[in-house]
């Protein structure tokens, strides 16, 4: 239901368990799927979001409702008082806080980041994944993230020889 | 998830990573995810570092990431370079540049001429233009309308009305196209050409009028024109850039102390402001980094959202920020700053194997 408090549009989002966010407008437009809706006239009523669950969703919101550009009436007085440097600043923190969370919920959140289309939130979440990656032996790489190696050992010498210098 | 996850990863590690397991391999083999690999590349600032080794030098090619967390200036090339040139352009993954060490033996065997090596740093391909050695390379674009790769060319002449444009295909056996001349009196070009909306530009200065301009080339139309730039002191000491989608301008002056950055606030109505003045703190400077003999060189990028100020100052690249912060120093001794960036790319590019002497992974990297 788009309804109207204190002359801000609301927007209702709804998770497949069943819970009910009543954000603002302009917060759910953080995430350009839900932008598109929106433009689209396709959110006159609650959107469902499917799969993702209350709780990732919940997180999804505070990281939206932190991270919505600061203009407009409300932000006008915090940019007024508050030097753009430092805000980014306080941003880098209270990201850095956001992110620590176990493997299982980081990769629940990449998901919802990817399905929402929210570039910052997909940034923050997967960069430790790709530090992972990069850093790490094949061997590493598919112990953190469960993947069977089902190369013959002869043909995962070749792909290696391929772009040999990769391995260097 | 792991979709989102390969489509990020440094070009490098994605190549390692088709060792996982056949699916990842099946993945990220396909054209559109490498499109959307490429797409999610950061365009990194190019800068080359003269290096001396025994009687010979060579350059380093290295891209500066202010992202990074541990190495910031990364090594992306080896190459002999000319002694004051400077890559001449790049584009999609691409770099084209000026080959000296192959001009030198290509005068030995009797044809002597300037050779254009182009590579992509990401595939290691690499493979040699010996057709443009009469010409001077302008700029690299994608032709929209045919996808093809072309670079377009110049020839020096004096006689600016008989100066002409020619642009060559990437892959094709025919020599470069003439496409006639512009413009017709005798300018100065200053700086790397900026692609922005479709179309390259560069900043130049007339020498009659001494006024300041920017030429625009079409990359669809393949077609000049002209537009208006801020005014300038010393146009050697203006670079052009790309900042948010929109052309922007670093203009070094001050008695070299002020670096002004003015921004194409509307591209149809051509109307400029200046957006941030960065003050180099010269006095600690020269406390911190030492006394330079040689002029500090600046250059302006566009980041990712940030806005990053690139000062070489003797043997430091400094990393200001708009409000005349420094960021970080590096230790970076002979390098050169330009305008050029890179944004690294697998999609397979089929003209390589069509060039002469084409390899993979040869000794420039």
């Amino acid at each position: 239901m788009a309804t109207r408090e204190a002359g801000k549009k609301m927007i209702m989002l709804k998770s497949p368990d069943g819970m009910e966010f009543e954000v603002e407008e302009a917060v759910a437009m953080e995430s350009q799927t839900i932008r598109k809706m929106i433009e689209d006239d396709c959110a006159d009523t609650a959107i469902l979001i499917p799969n993702i669950n209350s709780k990732i969703l919940s997180r999804v919101i505070e990281y939206c409702n932190k991270h919505v550009p600061t203009t407009g009436a409300t932000g006008a007085a915090a940019s007024d008082t508050v030097a753009p440097a430092a805000l980014a600043e306080d941003l880098k923190i209270w990201d850095a806080e956001f992110i620590k969370v176990n493997r299982a919920t980081r990769f629940d959140l990449i998901q919802a980041a990817s399905y929402l289309n929210i570039k910052g939130l997909l940034d923050l979440t997967s960069q430790t994944t790709i530090d992972t990656i990069s850093d790490n032996s094949l061997e590493e790489i598919r112990s953190f993230l469960s993947t069977k190696n089902d190369y013959l050992p002869e043909e995962e010498q070749t792909i290696r020889r391929e772009n040999q210098w990769a391995f260097q | 998830m792991i979709w989102e996850i390969l489509a990020r990863l440094p070009p490098k590690a994605l190549l390692r990573c088709r060792a996982v397991c056949r699916a990842w391999r099946r993945v990220t083999s396909v054209r559109n995810f490498l499109l959307a690999h490429h797409g999610r590349q950061p365009a990194l600032p190019l800068a080359s570092q003269r290096m001396n080794c025994g009687n010979s030098y060579y350059q380093n090619i290295v891209t500066f990431n202010n992202r990074a967390t541990d190495a910031q200036v990364q090594h992306v090339a080896r190459v002999q370079l000319a002694d004051t040139i400077r890559l001449d352009a790049s584009c999609d993954g691409l770099l084209l540049f000026t080959d000296n060490s192959i001009s030198q033996l290509a005068q030995n065997g009797s044809t002597y001429g300037t050779c254009f090596s182009i590579c992509n740093p990401a595939t290691r391909e690499h493979a040699r233009l010996p057709m443009l050695s009469a010409f001077l390379p302008f700029g690299m674009y994608r032709h929209r309308p045919t996808s093809e790769y072309r670079i377009l060319l110049t020839q020096e002449k004096d006689d600016p009305v008989t100066n002409a444009f020619f642009i060559f295909v990437l892959g094709s056996a025919q020599p470069p196209r003439n496409i006639g001349g512009w413009p017709r009196e005798m300018v100065s070009v200053w700086g790397d050409d900026v692609l922005l909306r479709g179309s390259l530009h560069w900043h130049l200065q007339k020498h009659e009028s001494k006024s300041s301009h920017i030429m625009v080339f079409d990359t669809t139309a393949e077609s000049f024109r002209e537009m208006r730039a801020p005014v300038v002191l010393d146009p050697k000491r203006a670079n052009l850039f790309e900042m948010y989608d929109k052309l922007g301008m670093s203009i070094f002056n001050g008695e070299l102390k002020i670096i002004d950055i003015w921004m194409m606030l509307d591209y149809e109505s051509e109307v400029w402001a200046l957006k941030y003045r960065v003050e180099l703190p010269v006095a600690s400077l020269n406390v911190q980094f030492g006394q330079i003999v040689e002029n500090p060189e600046v250059a302006v990028h566009s980041c990712d959202g940030d806005v990053l100020v690139l000062v070489r100052f003797g043997e430091w690249l400094l990393h200001f920020d708009t409000d005349s912060r420094l960021v970080a120093s590096f230790h970076h001794e002979g390098l050169l700053l330009g305008q050029h960036r890179l944004q690294e790319t697998l999609v397979p590019h089929t003209f390589f194997t069509t060039l002469d002497s084409y390899s993979v992974n040869c000794q420039c990297f």
